[in-house]
């Protein structure tokens, strides 16, 4: 018996080659989607950043036209508006992602309680993520219009409002009952902050509550027979137990924010306009911007790598 | 609560200090009614904030045309109407390709979008978390970075890739790149991470084969996760207007057919009202359903260390 298995393990693979195996297989599906869509992605941008993208309306197509680090050159040293964007794009990350990450483990530590229409308030604190969408926004915009008293006559900061309940109408109606405007200012600043901080929160929400609840429910009742209080047990217990999930909100934020941010909105804006170069031939700005992308994913990246490495040594694995 | 808790602690004997720890423990365990009363209203301040949007959109759906467009603006609906529904579906059936088939469209890009998405993280992460092979910290480090470049600013690049796979204007060219989506392994990463090692070594002990371990064991102990996730990739998904990649109108999503009616201006403002509400109810429920089945997972009761 005892060599019979011993020779049929010699003839297969070893235990760590079996482990090695199964996890190449179990990843490749993912490999072959990451190289698609990411990597060629990737190499694709960094070839247009170095060329001009120059439109042949003959063909359809477009062909490249050797650029060098001329594109590089324009966004961070001529045009004066990118390092700005880029730098304010930062430090709004900067301040907005702890204030997201703190509200939205709050959030989840009592929606993970048990109280009467739980589910409906979660899925309220969703809310945000599904409206958030071009198609509803666009329809709420309309509506909103509307409700302003016809399309036609309202200004387009007006239209602008996300919600039927934006910092206009409060500030309005804050100085018509007369309160100074500085104080005004300020209730404004705090509502809109708010207002930022629980929209961009939903997905956090989502994320801890999951981890909240893969915490064993044994581990608190130990600590209730041990005798340690409920501040002890958020320390000793939750906290640790969602740490690797802190880890991955804070990525997650600090992606979303930066993908929402100014500087990423410009880029965008600026892909498919045309310019025109020195010699006439009007080129696609695509290869500017994709040099404005790389340089500004690369120093997100940056900050990404430090802040993730900085919390990664606080983390704690079950194991 | 608290205060309830000091009048009794005025007249401290060491019996009632007794009978006070006892009372305390079991408050621990069901709060007493103002807790709950509190809670739900500091819960309810932020509800508001973020409900308001649906609600607006909820009462719209069922205003008549004249509370629409009525000044000042109603928020409450005055006299309920379903002839903005009706409205929709006249207008939908002017249209050469059925209403119902953009519903189509959209449940089969979201859901073999989000089943094969799950498929690929959690079989991704599984190794990532728990197996040593080589390369493990470099490809966990790509998929950090591959969630940094967003697919907002690569517009062209991806068109091309999509195009010189052949897949343009098919639903592929929506669903495939859902698959690969970053977040997904990263989170699915992250919760098996927390599964015992010596669940996954007794059942390799037992002879499970890794594929066997990966359903049968880390799955079912990482179910918030993956409900999570669905949850994520359903919402992603259905909110995709096919942008560039589907060309052909029968391929279009119903997002993209609510967008249409919104460009129609102030004359479909009912039927776009309608058909916003449509479009959220959607996730919404699915949000409910996926979340009500998240329960407390128990990775660690059968472990005895």
């Amino acid at each position: 018996m005892q060599a019979k298995t011993m020779g049929q393990r010699r003839k297969g693979l070893s235990l760590r080659g079996r482990e090695v195996f199964s996890g190449f297989l179990f990843i490749s599906p993912w490999i072959i989607g990451i190289l698609l869509f990411f990597f060629l992605n990737l190499g694709q941008s960094l070839i247009f950043s170095f060329n001009h993208i120059i439109i042949d309306p003959d063909v359809g197509g477009f062909s490249l036209r050797w650029a060098g680090l001329s594109h590089y050159q324009h966004i961070l040293f001529v045009d004066g508006s990118f390092n700005r964007e880029l730098a304010e794009s930062i430090f709004d990350m900067v301040i907005n992602v702890p204030l997201i990450i703190f509200f939205s483990l709050f959030m989840a530590i009592l929606l993970n309680r048990a109280f009467l229409g739980r589910g409906l308030v979660r899925a309220i604190f969703f809310l945000p993520v599904i409206m958030a969408t071009s198609a509803i926004e666009g329809s709420l915009e309309l509506i909103m219009g509307m409700m302003m008293g016809g399309v036609t006559s309202v200004p387009p900061e007006i239209m602008r409002a996300e919600t039927g309940f934006d910092a206009t109408s409060i500030a309005f109606m804050l100085s018509e009952f007369g309160m100074p405007s500085q104080v005004i200012d300020y209730i404004i600043e705090a509502i809109a902050m708010l207002h930022d901080v629980i929209r961009a929160s939903g997905v956090q929400i989502l994320i801890f509550l999951a981890a909240l609840q893969a915490i064993p429910p044994s581990m608190y009742e130990v600590a209730q027979i041990e005798g340690a209080t409920g501040y002890e047990a958020f320390w000793k217990i939750t906290i640790p137990m969602v740490s690797p999930l802190i880890l991955t909100n804070v990525i997650y934020t600090i992606v979303d924010t930066f993908v929402r941010s100014e500087v990423i909105e410009s880029t965008r804006a600026m892909m498919f306009t045309t310019t025109t170069l020195y010699d006439g031939t009007s080129v696609m700005a695509f290869g500017q911007s994709s040099a404005m992308a790389l340089v500004s994913s690369i120093v997100a990246c940056i900050v990404l790598l430090f802040v993730g490495w900085l919390i990664s040594k606080y983390v704690f694995y079950y194991n | 609560m608290t205060a309830e808790l000091e009048l009794r602690g005025a007249d401290a004997t060491p019996v009632k200090k007794k009978e006070r720890k006892l009372a305390k423990r079991t408050k621990k365990l069901n709060r007493s009614f103002a807790g709950t009363v509190f809670l739900f209203l500091f819960i309810s301040v932020f509800a508001i904030f973020t409900s308001l949007p649906l609600v607006l959109t909820i009462s719209n759906a069922f205003k008549p045309l004249d509370e629409l467009f009525l000044f000042p603006p109603l928020f409450f609906v005055r006299n309920p109407t379903l002839s903005n529904f009706s409205d929709l579906f006249i207008l939908m059936q002017e249209g050469w390709v059925p209403f119902s088939r953009y519903v189509l469209n959209s449940f089969i890009i979201t859901g073999i979008g989000t089943f094969g998405h799950l498929m690929c993280a959690s079989m991704a992460a599984y190794p990532l978390a728990k197996n040593k092979f080589p390369f493990q910290k470099v490809m966990f480090s790509i998929v950090v970075l591959a969630l940094m470049f967003s697919p907002a600013v690569t517009g062209l690049p991806n068109f091309l890739i999509i195009s010189a796979l052949g897949i343009n204007n098919t639903y592929w060219a929506v669903i495939l790149p859902a698959f690969a989506f970053p977040l997904g392994l990263y989170l699915m990463k992250q919760f098996m991470e927390q599964v015992p090692d010596s669940l996954i070594e007794s059942a390799r002990l037992d002879g499970a084969s890794e594929f066997y371990i990966w359903r049968k064991i880390v799955m079912p102990n990482v179910k918030p996760a993956w409900l999570t996730l669905i949850i994520l990739q359903f919402q992603g998904l259905w909110v995709t207007t096919g942008g560039v990649f589907l060309r052909s109108e029968e391929l279009k999503p119903l997002t993209f057919a609510i967008n249409q009616i919104a460009l129609g201006g102030v004359a479909r403002a009912g039927a776009n009202a309608a058909a916003m509400l449509i479009t959220a109810a959607v996730p919404i429920t699915f949000f409910i359903f996926a979340q009500s089945r998240i329960i407390e997972t128990m990775a660690t009761s059968g472990m005895k260390e």
